[in-house]
């Protein structure tokens, strides 16, 4: 044997190599061309078997008679590990709260004949392509028609990649005002966007100064960077400029080691308020160096439902979060019928307060309840088709008077637009008050006033 | 002399007729999982895993240098990929070969000072590790926080966003088939022996006349061009652009991954990959809920028991198994 | 963003001296660790982050101020050094630098993700302190704790000094960083040494985090914050000993509020690395180091 052998045997090795791959990519590629709706086909008759609905197609003998629904499948996928596992979890003991509620309560979905409903988790994990492979899972395993995620505005995306693909109603937790501007047909968010957050500090800080007679002439944006952050921060901008208050904007990582520099722009700038966007780790870091630094502007506001007004940075900040407020896409001491019977049930159930990952499930669920029942009125041969429940969510116009998820919902109000956004979204506010999270806007509790300015503030002395 | 030469051919033999199997297992695998979505896109994760650690062991297992940073070599041929497809319409086929360029280029920038001579091996493990945040923080305030979504674009074969999973599978098993061949090829040439030898004994390399900073940079612009190109695979497959790809962790277990296979051992790297990100897809699910973090302090046991007791890793396994198999 | 104001500028100047000289004693343990003993330890910043938490469980269980928890936990810390000394660090001794850092980084995975499962994600802080009130001087107000935190990191780090300088022990733990063999030759206990030291170095990470507790908080991911860190401080001290450290910690404690200042806060990352960068590139053996 010679080095040109040698040489010869290696070529020819890797000619083969590259055309086996090459000759099976081919392969594969035919094989799709021809049986385009393979797996759709495959989950399908597993429905079918499984439950007894239909799916995504409309057979003429459906139209005819429409099989009896016994059981609909509502599809949750929420980070139930890892860094945000914490929201993942309590969204989880939200749904199955709601889901009992809905089942054994209301009686489940009436226009279907009572028809049930059934919970099937997966967890989104911390990256998009682990949402996706949870997604890819459900929708593998029991593709069902509606799905509730994922939380984290990426992961969020990552999901509906694949409900727009499979032509899957998404209900989105994830707030990021980008979401719902991708032209996605099938997606909905019945919680205020983000930059709805930022709006809301804003407008409630307006709005106490008037009432007590204050005027805020300069104000400070501070914010974590994530996209999240950076969203609820444009949101407060431009509710300042619409309000023609002089602003300064500072973005900083959430996991700084210290906010002296940051704190010390702050007191260089001398804002009558500030408008802080935390995640909990800065959250707490911010407010401890702002007290010690003796910094007391007329009144400092948290935007975007993070940190501040959380009992674990309560726990952790202590008496220098006193005062902080932040914004909330639930609201749980609205006084509605209820809303007063789910937080109780909640509490009893889980034994704590829910906070907003779990309210936002609330309400969200209790929309795909309307949505069914709407779907059961409007197309009573097919309201599982995803056009047909597209139809019956745009349809909604939800009111405290004639709907749950309204009663749950912060503003009462639920009417969705084209892009999947509800139209009539708003936020509430808590306020510490004596190392006590309450809720101070837009209706307080019974017996509670929003504390404002901040007491420490030298302006305040009358 | 006749006897040597068989020996070696019938070494390179076998491996080659290795690395054909393993294109035809490579090749059936989404057949046997009935193109179920998810386990293809599954798979489709594990391929990407191991492509990533198979070019790391090119710059970790036979240049013996600790990288962390594949994750920004590898985000960096995704986002120049992403962003030329997203913003100027640029196919991926071109992009993702733009993107591998780029990344050898910060790579050398990186290579360039710490592999002087003298210089500890650990100022590179850091700056790397370093440099993924550097690249981060770049990418952040280019593109500040936003995220961008690569659009569905037709046709597909030229954009490369086909909604199923096979295609993307397929070009990653693709890679992985030619990064291993890469591996092979630089073990058998003069670059391979050369960086054994600086591995061996960098003074005596150095000494012999071996440059030991030209070969070590070799090693390391392959290793970035290929993990680009990964990059530039694995942004067409998720199509989320963001500064969270110059993920910092990834970096960390690749070299985990890489340093559990065995140093410098192609089918240990390749079999620690697909093992322990099966295994982690499988704990996360099976425990990941009650105990948060525990598919991570797993890898961290098994890396310090690798460490302290094993060092050769699954590779010596793997030599075990084969004696057994030839002397059979 | 344009133009800065003086009198911000000087305050953050002041604020970067401080967290400097924090960041000095963050750095301090590693480096000797890294410089007597060769040991590349990738988990020096989760030590800080353990030290963290159990200054958080000990300052709210017995309601004790978080800063004096250090009385405590720095002979916990100290013994927790040999036993990982014993357990782990020996087996690598003169092992490839690979495998060290290896080794090192699977200790950081278990620390940080054993943190996680104990203590979850979310940060956990001591709500209380002796450290409340600012010290305004003209224009320039000092948080109390920052300047406690500045001024004990400083006494730290002089003890430390003397320790190596002056004491018996000091010389020998110089002996065995300069030759181990010549060390072992003299009749100094090397393993002994690298023990003690590495004990040491851990326990001044306990000290660090507790002077940290008083103004910030405790989660899995501090680690990340203070490791990387800390070897760009000890590359750039070079061997210098304690005063390279010193000098190290407080550039970049500066450059750090220099970068907040002039560009934001985003930027302190890029800052702090790039610095590393450059000075791995222009001095590779430190801006301070002797050899």
């Amino acid at each position: 044997m010679s080095l040109l052998t040698e040489a010869q045997t290696k070529t020819t090795a890797i000619i083969i190599v590259a055309i086996v791959i090459i000759a099976i990519i081919a392969g594969a590629a035919y094989y799709l061309s021809q049986k385009p709706a393979q797996t759709v086909t495959v989950t399908q008759t597993q429905t079918v078997t499984q439950t007894a609905s239909p799916t995504t197609t409309t057979s003429p003998t459906q139209t005819v008679t429409p099989p009896k629904i016994k059981e609909i499948k509502i599809g949750l996928i929420e980070p139930l590990t890892g860094a945000h596992a914490v929201f993942g979890q309590e969204a989880k003991q939200a749904a199955e709260l709601i889901i009992d509620v809905i089942n054994n309560e209301l009686g489940g979905i009436k226009n279907l004949g009572g028809a049930k409903l059934k919970l099937v988790v997966a967890d989104a994990g911390e990256t998009p392509e682990q949402a996706k492979l949870a997604a890819e899972k459900l929708v593998a395993q029991e593709h069902p028609p509606i799905i509730l995620g994922a939380y984290i505005s990426r992961m969020t995306a990552a999901v509906a990649e694949v409900t727009e693909r499979e032509k899957i109603i998404l209900v989105m937790d994830g707030l990021v005002d980008s979401l719902t501007e991708q032209g996605w047909k099938y997606v909905f968010r019945a919680a205020p966007k983000a930059s709805a957050h930022g709006k809301s500090a804003v407008d409630f800080v307006v709005e106490m100064a008037k009432k007590k007679n204050l005027t805020i002439k300069k104000a400070a944006v501070i914010h974590e960077d994530s996209i999240f952050g950076t969203y609820v921060a444009q949101g407060a901008i431009k509710e300042l400029v619409k309000y023609g208050i002089d602003y300064m904007a500072e973005a900083y990582p959430y996991d700084i080691s210290d906010a002296t520099p940051i704190v010390s722009k702050l007191m260089d700038y001398n804002p009558d308020v500030v408008i802080s966007v935390p995640y909990f780790h800065d959250g707490v870091l911010i407010a401890k160096t702002i007290k010690e630094m003796g910094f007391h502007p007329m009144f400092i506001a948290g935007a975007g439902a993070c940190g501040y007004t959380d009992p674990d940075s309560i726990k952790a900040a202590g008496e220098a979060v006193e005062w902080y407020t932040n914004t909330y896409s639930y609201n749980p001491a609205r006084p509605t019928e209820w809303n007063k019977k789910i937080v109780k049930m909640f509490e009893e159930r889980y034994g704590k307060l829910p906070t907003e990952a779990a309210g936002i499930i609330f309400y969200s669920l209790m929309v795909v309840k309307e949505a069914l029942e709407k779907a059961a009125e409007l197309h009573p041969e097919d309201p599982l088709n995803p056009d047909n429940l597209r139809e019956a969510f745009l349809s909604l116009d939800l009111t405290d008077n004639n709907s749950i998820a309204a009663q749950l919902y912060p503003t009462g109000h639920i009417k969705f637009a084209p892009n999947g956004d509800n139209i009539y979204a708003g936020t509430a506010i808590l306020q510490v008050i004596n190392g006590e999270p309450h809720v101070v806007w837009p209706d307080p509790e019974p017996g509670i006033q929003p504390v404002f300015p901040r007491p420490d503030w030298p302006g305040a002395k009358g | 002399m006749p006897g040597t030469l068989s020996k070696k051919l019938a070494l390179t033999k076998e491996r080659l007729y290795s690395l054909v199997g393993l294109a035809i297992v490579l090749a059936l695998v989404p057949v046997f999982l009935g193109f179920n979505f998810y386990y293809v896109l599954l798979a489709t994760n594990v391929m990407l895993a191991a492509s990533l650690v198979a070019a790391w062991n090119i710059i970790g297992g036979y240049a013996g240098q600790l990288d962390l940073a594949a994750s920004a070599y590898m985000a960096l041929g995704a986002v120049i990929t992403g962003h030329l497809l997203a913003s100027f319409g640029l196919t991926p086929w071109i992009g993702m070969f733009i993107g591998a360029a780029v990344a050898v280029g910060v790579a050398v920038l990186v290579g360039y000072p710490t592999f002087r001579f003298g210089i500890k091996e650990v100022w590179y493990a850091l700056l790397t590790s370093a440099l993924v945040v550097i690249m981060m923080r770049i990418y952040y305030l280019i593109y500040g926080s936003f995220e961008t979504y690569i659009p569905h674009m037709e046709p597909e074969w030229l954009y490369l966003t086909f909604r199923r999973y096979e295609v993307y599978y397929y070009m990653l098993a693709t890679m992985l088939v030619i990064i291993i061949w890469v591996n092979l090829k630089i073990k058998d040439s003069k670059l391979g022996y050369y960086l054994a030898a600086i591995r061996e004994d960098e003074l005596a390399a150095e000494a012999l006349g071996i440059d030991v900073r030209r070969y070590k940079l070799y090693a390391l612009m392959i290793y970035a061009a290929l993990a680009g190109l990964v990059g530039g695979i694995y942004i067409t497959l998720t199509g989320i652009l963001s500064f969270r790809l110059f993920d910092p962790w990834l970096g960390i277990v690749t070299a985990v991954m890489g340093i559990v296979g065995g140093l410098g051992s192609i089918g240990g790297a390749v079999l620690a990959a697909v093992i322990l990100r099966s295994l982690e897809e499988y704990l996360r699910g099976a425990i990941g809920a009650t105990y948060p973090g525990s598919h991570l302090l797993v890898y961290g046991l098994i890396l310090i028991l690798v460490g302290v007791l094993k060092p050769e890793g699954l590779a010596s396994l793997l030599d075990y198994l084969k004696k057994k198999i030839i002397r059979r | 963003m344009i133009s800065i104001d003086p009198s911000l500028l000087a305050q953050n100047l002041v604020n970067g001296v401080f967290t400097g000289l924090l960041y000095s004693l963050v750095a301090l343990g590693l480096a000797l660790i890294f410089g007597v003993m060769d040991i590349i330890n990738f988990a020096h910043g989760d030590f800080v982050m353990v030290g963290a938490y159990l200054t958080y469980v000990l300052a709210t269980t017995f309601l004790i101020e978080p800063s004096l928890t250090a009385f405590i936990t720095m002979p916990i810390f100290f013994l927790l050094g040999i036993v990982i000394y014993k357990l782990i660090i020996e087996k690598v001794l003169g092992a490839e630098p690979l495998i060290q850092i290896a080794v090192t980084v699977g200790l950081l995975m278990v620390l940080r993700n054993l943190a996680l499962m104990i203590f979850h994600a979310e940060p956990k802080g001591v709500p209380f302190t002796i450290f409340t009130q600012p010290i305004v001087l003209g224009p320039i107000t000092i948080a109390s704790s920052r300047l406690a935190a500045g001024i004990v990191s400083l006494v730290a780090l002089g003890l430390v000094h003397l320790l190596l300088t002056r004491t018996k022990w000091g010389i020998a733990v110089r002996a065995t960083a300069d030759d181990r063999e010549v060390a072992e030759l003299m009749g100094i206990n090397v393993k002994k040494v690298y023990a003690v030291t590495f004990g040491l170095g851990t326990a001044l990470t306990a000290l660090a985090a507790a002077l940290i507790m008083t103004f910030s908080r405790a989660d899995p991911y501090l680690g990340l914050l203070y490791g990387l860190l800390s070897w760009v401080i000890v590359a750039m001290g070079g061997l210098g000993g304690v005063v390279g450290v010193l000098f190290s910690g407080l550039i970049i404690g500066i450059i750090e509020a220099l970068g907040i200042t002039i560009v934001g806060a985003g930027a302190r990352e890029l800052f702090i690395y790039l610095t590393f960068f450059f000075v791995l590139w222009f001095r590779p053996r430190g801006l301070f180091g002797r050899r």
